[in-house]
């Protein structure tokens, strides 16, 4: 579906993007948030951001500052979704949220044989506190329930492995000394987490077992990754910035704090007084930060009808109505995609280029 | 339209051309003087040196790792100055737009990112082809990958290695092939330790020699202008020249590119049981025309190495300065990124640096040794400034050496050396060599014909000075660089190559993905249409 609005109202493309700059131009602290668009959308809204002296956010931040946080604090080991299909003989799965996080975990990665170079041997999995997440296969053997306890618990079988002593937690000794055992007889182990389910202190305890454990074996991670093209726009920011997302450009140049330059809490205290909600993934309806907050959204596919945005247009689904690069949750990579279903629907990268022409300033866009 | 450059000093060692005189351009490319010909704009360069724009063999610029290193360290690369009117996110420190910039500032126009893993190719391209001005290109990198190690296992033909390298070059739009560590990736996930030369890799029952003598023979027997491009074993290691001498000799006579070779220019001489061997193995490259080198200098400071080579990056871990890593398990390779301080009142950096110097210095060729800081892993390629300094003066080489622990300098020949590279040399070295080597027929000079890629810097007796801002440069006839400053964005191009293949290998990949990975192979190509730009490619011809 193709279209923009202005108040609710159906109006032409050309003025909705010249109603949408307006907005912008009068902004004092644009924030360009959601972000869930393809690497040519993140690239346009990036640099639309630091024209305007605005903030870009995604969606997903809190999830992907969880994981970054312990890189960028202490440092990880992880591999690709194929490297554990191929080599991954034991599996630990830890908390809740993977099946979400990755429908294929099941057929894509659980139920694959290894890999000839493996040599004989059958996968074993162990999913540690799945909550409620738990799948119900044969060769998954469940350890613990209550994701709460996995800080703890991460951190006694840590200690078990280093051959350390252990308070108590949820699980028996016994079966903590079994579990510590499996893990460091494992020929190539993979932790598979998903940051959206977990604290930072669960992730930094268990990103630092995995680096333990390869004192005398190997073992590696496998994060899974939130949707809407997260992971790469945290790519395009990145090359683009030199910075993940919650950077603002305040100053001109790019400073990144994921305090200062959350969408939502920009929004919420008042800081931000114009708001872009990029969405093309699925069916959205702008948050309501403030109702006061001016909106402008690029929304996709079924841009709502109760969406309280000043601006609306809709936009293309990205590898369905048009071409795209996104981040692929089964390579691990940014990969190309010809359109499922080409069309005349707007593209976000169009749609801001739309916009950008029609900005007062006549500042030099970087691409 | 018709462009001079009058009066400069014209340093064009590929045509044997020194003096004073013009250059000539019109469309993108040097042209003749044109008989009675009015310049449409004319550039004084009197008193100036003009070469053409420098080419850098060895830089790491873009990719998944370069990226994985800016988003662990955002405390090593803050910006501080406001955007530029024309020029947004040049001081975004790191940034793809920062590194177009600061290259073409130093008067460098084409730049080679020589580690891509086949399956990060689609990424690397789409971070190069946001660094504005220069034009680039890419090595990608195989040698670790279950596909080749099955043929090679299974004593498969020449042929089906060489169209599977080509399948693979033409996918990733790359312009040559690189090993790193052949085998060790590999050998590292089935908890191997230590890799060298002869050592086999685990089930595949391959040793890295073989690896590397086969996709020597591929690329060569392929006509890939490029060698193969080789990242040896046992990097860093004391008593590694060794393994450096045994790779020069496994060439055979065939050609062969050595990668930063200053971090395999280590003895066990001294009482730290850790000396420089340049000497040795600068006599050894001195020996063998058939294979060239570029250095990977060392320079004192903060910087971060990024490597596809995981399983030195994983023995590095614990020297990670800040304490903190990336060790990267990827499909058919690895990669590690560890922070790294060099420095000056550090013994083995002192080392490391002399070694660098040496290998500049002993080899007689400039057209054998190439000008590189294997960035960012010796040094940020912003340091080259001084160290076309250091190689052209011994009175600045002395001046460093001073500060330095005088036990370092000790173990090394360097305080000895008096040669001084002179401007001709310096051009070989990072413009009419590095596009031989590459097969850029139409780069690196400035005859008739080439690309209108050109640096004009003033004559400093400051080197440093010098080479830090050209005062004009062009790329493809446009000037884009004024006293030293970008002066406004343009595009330029990847360099590829595409020897042609066997359609069978098409479908045996086809095969092979479907069974290992369950996923099309097309999902790692680089179709053209990926890019976001026009004509994002440009096509070098291979021989043959």
């Amino acid at each position: 579906m193709t279209g923009a609005w202005i108040e609710g109202k159906p109006a032409a493309l050309a003025a909705a993007a010249a109603e949408a700059a307006r907005l912008i131009a009068a902004s004092r602290l644009p924030v360009i948030a959601g972000l869930g668009t393809d690497i040519a959308g993140a690239r346009a809204a990036i640099a639309l951001a630091e024209r305007v002296r605005g903030v870009i956010d995604h969606m997903h931040s809190d999830a992907l500052m969880r994981d970054l946080a312990v890189m960028r604090e202490s440092g990880i080991m992880v591999t690709t979704p194929n490297e554990a299909r191929a080599r991954g003989d034991v599996l630990l799965l830890v908390g809740p949220g993977l099946t979400e996080a990755w429908p294929g975990l099941e057929t894509r990665l659980l139920a694959k044989p290894l890999a000839p170079e493996i040599g004989p041997s059958a996968r074993r999995i162990v999913w540690l506190c799945p909550g409620r997440d738990g799948l119900k296969a044969e060769n998954i053997r469940i350890a613990g329930r209550d994701p709460r306890d996995l800080p703890v618990l991460l951190a006694a079988l840590r200690a078990r492995v280093g051959g350390r002593a252990a308070g108590k937690v949820s699980l028996s000794g016994k079966a903590l000394d079994a579990l510590a055992a499996e893990l460091k007889a494992a020929k190539f182990g993979v932790a598979v987490w998903s940051a959206a389910a977990l604290g930072e202190l669960a992730i930094e305890m268990l990103c630092g077992l995995v680096r333990d454990l390869n004192a005398g074996t190997r073992f590696t991670g496998l994060p899974l990754v939130p949707g809407d093209n997260a992971a790469g726009v945290q790519q395009a920011s990145g090359w683009m910035t030199g910075f993940p997302v919650r950077t603002g450009f305040g100053r001109g140049y790019p400073e990144h704090d994921p305090w200062r330059f959350d969408a939502k809490r920009l929004a919420e205290s008042g800081e931000a007084d114009c708001l872009v909600y990029i969405s093309a993934f699925e069916r959205t309806v702008t948050p309501v930060y403030d109702p006061a907050l001016t909106t402008i959204a690029l929304c996709g596919p079924d841009t709502s009808e109760r969406d309280h945005a000043q601006v609306r247009i809709a936009v293309g689904r990205p590898a369905r109505d048009h071409d795209a690069v996104t981040h692929s949750p089964e390579t691990g990579t940014l990969v190309y995609r010809a359109a499922s279903h080409p069309g005349d629907a707007i593209s976000v990268a169009d749609a801001i280029a739309l916009i950008a022409a029609r900005l007062p300033d006549a500042g030099a866009a970087p691409c | 339209m018709l462009t001079r450059i009058k009066g400069g000093r014209v340093i064009d060692p590929a045509s044997g051309r020194d003096g004073v005189g013009d250059v000539w351009m019109r469309n993108g490319r040097i042209v003749d003087t044109p008989p009675g010909g009015r310049a449409d704009e004319t550039h004084d360069a009197t008193g100036k040196i003009v070469m053409a724009g420098a080419i850098d063999t060895h830089s790491h610029i873009a990719g998944f790792n370069v990226n994985t290193a800016r988003l662990l360290l955002p405390e090593q690369h803050r910006a501080a100055a406001p955007r530029p009117a024309a020029t947004p996110l040049a001081n975004a420190g790191w940034s793809t737009a920062w590194t177009g910039c600061r290259f073409a500032e130093m008067g460098y126009t084409t730049v080679v990112e020589p580690a891509v893993s086949p399956h990060h190719a689609l990424h690397a391209h789409l971070e190069l082809a946001d660094i504005p001005i220069i034009d680039k290109a890419m090595l990608v990198v195989l040698g670790n990958d279950d596909f080749l190690l099955g043929l090679m296992r299974q004593g498969e033909s020449g042929a089906a290695v060489r169209d599977y390298v080509a399948w693979t070059l033409e996918a990733s739009q790359a312009l040559g092939i690189k090993v790193v560590n052949a085998g060790a990736a590999t050998a590292f996930k089935s908890n191997v330790r230590e890799f060298s030369l002869d050592d086999v890799v685990p089930h595949y029952g391959v040793s890295s020699r073989q690896i590397v003598k086969t996709l020597q023979h591929a690329v060569h027997e392929l006509g890939v202008p490029h060698p193969l491009h080789v990242h040896c074993n046992n990097l860093g290691i004391a008593g590694n020249v060794e393994t450096a001498i045994a790779t020069i000799a496994a060439a055979e006579g065939l050609p062969l590119h050595l990668a930063h070779l200053q971090f395999y220019g280590y003895g066990k001489e001294g009482p730290r049981k850790f000396s420089s061997a340049a000497a040795k193995l600068a006599a050894a490259v001195n020996a063998a025309k058939n294979v060239t080198v570029d250095v990977g200098q060392v320079m004192f400071g903060q910087t971060v190495t990024v490597s596809l080579d995981v399983m030195r990056q994983f023995n590095a871990r614990n020297g990670a300065s800040p304490k903190k890593f990336v060790i990267f398990d990827g499909d058919a390779n690895g990669s590690g990124i560890v922070p790294y301080n060099y420095r000056e009142s550090d013994f083995y950096n002192a080392v490391q640096w002399a070694v660098g110097l040496e290998l500049f210095l002993l080899i007689d060729d400039p057209a054998q040794v190439f000008f590189t800081t294997d960035h960012p892993n010796g040094a940020p390629f912003t340091t080259y400034p001084d160290l076309f300094a250091l190689l052209m003066s011994r009175d600045v080489r002395a001046q460093w050496i001073a500060k330095l622990p005088p036990d370092a300098m000790a173990v090394t020949t360097l305080p000895s050396i008096t040669r001084e590279y002179s401007l001709n040399e310096i051009a070989t070295m990072t413009r009419a060599a590095p596009a031989k080597l590459l097969g850029l027929k139409d780069r690196g000079h400035l005859a008739a014909g080439a690309v209108a890629d050109v640096a004009v810097h003033e004559d400093l007796q400051d080197r440093a000075a010098m080479f830090r801002g050209a005062a004009l440069v062009f790329k493809d006839g446009e000037l884009v660089v004024r006293d030293g400053a970008v002066t406004h964005y343009r595009y330029g191009r990847a360099l590829t190559v595409a020897p042609g293949h066997d359609s069978a290998i098409d479908r045996r990949m086809r095969d092979y993905y479907d069974q290992r990975y369950g996923l099309s192979e097309d999902l790692f190509k680089v179709p053209e249409a990926a890019i976001g730009r026009a004509e994002p490619f440009e096509r070098v011809p291979c021989a043959g």
